[in-house]
């Protein structure tokens, strides 16, 4: 199945609905910098960012199954490259390489070299402490949590701090089995 | 070789002023900056054609004063850009060229959602694109 989803990115790419791409930039660094006036505290942003995230995350899942049309991934590997050559192309029109799998495969890195959020953003000196893109990582967390999947996913790399790349780290925490609601006595 | 490029916004306020020199006060710089302003404001509001001037954005050689040229370029939202230049022969399509990047520069510098319109643009990417700029100007009218 792998050979399979690089191709297939890009056609499902094609065939959805897309949107301006300033639109789009312009509409997210407003939601930050209102976050930022609403909140003040940068770390309270980088969680609230996170929670809208994750809030995306577990209905985007749904759609991203129905538009395209990937089988179940065997293992967390095939997971994270349908999410960094499917679901991001998909739905940001870029791509991410995974790397830096650990022994265990169940962390590893998804590095973005473009990121259509940060065009034209510089950080000034008083939000140093800010993860822009942290909805990125809510995002993440909640579709795999939606698919039985808990993760952790964290920044290491932020082209906005300095660095040379974005880099996400997904941690898979555990496998959470399909839970029915009824109980037996019902 | 330019001196300074300026700037200003649509009161009058600066945002951004650069000179690329060291030997020139740099207060005289400002102060040319400031009193071609007025220049600005007077072709701004007495057009000199009654026709249709379809690029209203390039004003042109604003006055030349001493050893210096100053030329004006305005954008839609009333921003001013103002070049300090001592070339003695400067053509007209460089200097329009030169302000056309300037204006893109510029335009990328606030779509920034951490810069706030009417204050100083304090980006470090616009300050380094715009040396860039002045670099690329005098190979250009060199060659």
């Amino acid at each position: 199945m792998a050979p399979v989803a690089p191709r297939s990115g890009d056609a499902i790419f094609a065939n959805v609905e897309r949107v301006n791409a300033e639109l789009f930039t312009l509409t997210y660094g407003a939601i930050v910098r209102q976050l930022l006036t609403d909140l003040e505290e940068v770390e309270e942003v980088n969680k609230q960012l996170d929670q809208m995230g994750y809030n995306i995350g577990i209905r985007l899942i749904d759609e991203f199954l129905a538009k395209s049309n990937v089988s179940s991934c065997v293992d967390f590997r095939e997971t994270a490259e349908v999410i960094a050559k499917v679901g991001l192309k998909m739905f940001l029109g870029v791509t991410a390489s995974v790397t830096n799998w650990d022994a265990d495969g169940t962390c590893c890195s998804l590095i973005l070299e473009d990121n259509p959020l940060v065009d034209f953003v510089e950080l000034p000196d008083t939000c140093q402490g800010l993860y822009y893109c942290n909805i990125l990582s809510g995002v993440i967390r909640g579709a795999l949590e939606m698919v039985s999947m808990k993760t952790e996913v964290t920044w290491v790399r932020d082209m906005l701090r300095g660095d040379d790349a974005f880099e996400l780290q997904v941690k898979l925490l555990k496998q959470v089995p399909e839970e029915y609601p009824y109980k037996d006595d019902e | 070789m330019i001196v300074c490029v300026a700037v200003v916004g649509h009161q009058n306020n600066p945002l951004y002023i650069q000179s690329f020199t060291e030997a020139d006060d740099a207060l005289k710089l400002h102060h040319i900056v400031h009193c071609s302003l007025d220049v600005v404001d007077e072709r701004v509001n007495n057009p000199k054609k009654s026709g249709p001037m379809l690029n209203e954005t390039f004003l042109g050689l604003l006055y030349p004063t001493e050893n210096y040229k100053v030329y004006g370029y305005l954008t839609n939202t009333k921003v001013k850009f103002i070049l300090v230049t001592t070339d003695l022969d400067v053509r007209d399509a460089d200097v329009r060229n030169f302000f056309g990047r300037f204006h893109a520069a510029y335009v990328d510098a606030v779509s920034n959602p951490f810069h706030v319109p009417g204050k100083k643009i304090t980006s470090r990417t616009f300050a380094e694109r715009v040396s860039n700029i002045v670099k690329s100007f005098g190979l250009s009218s060199a060659g």
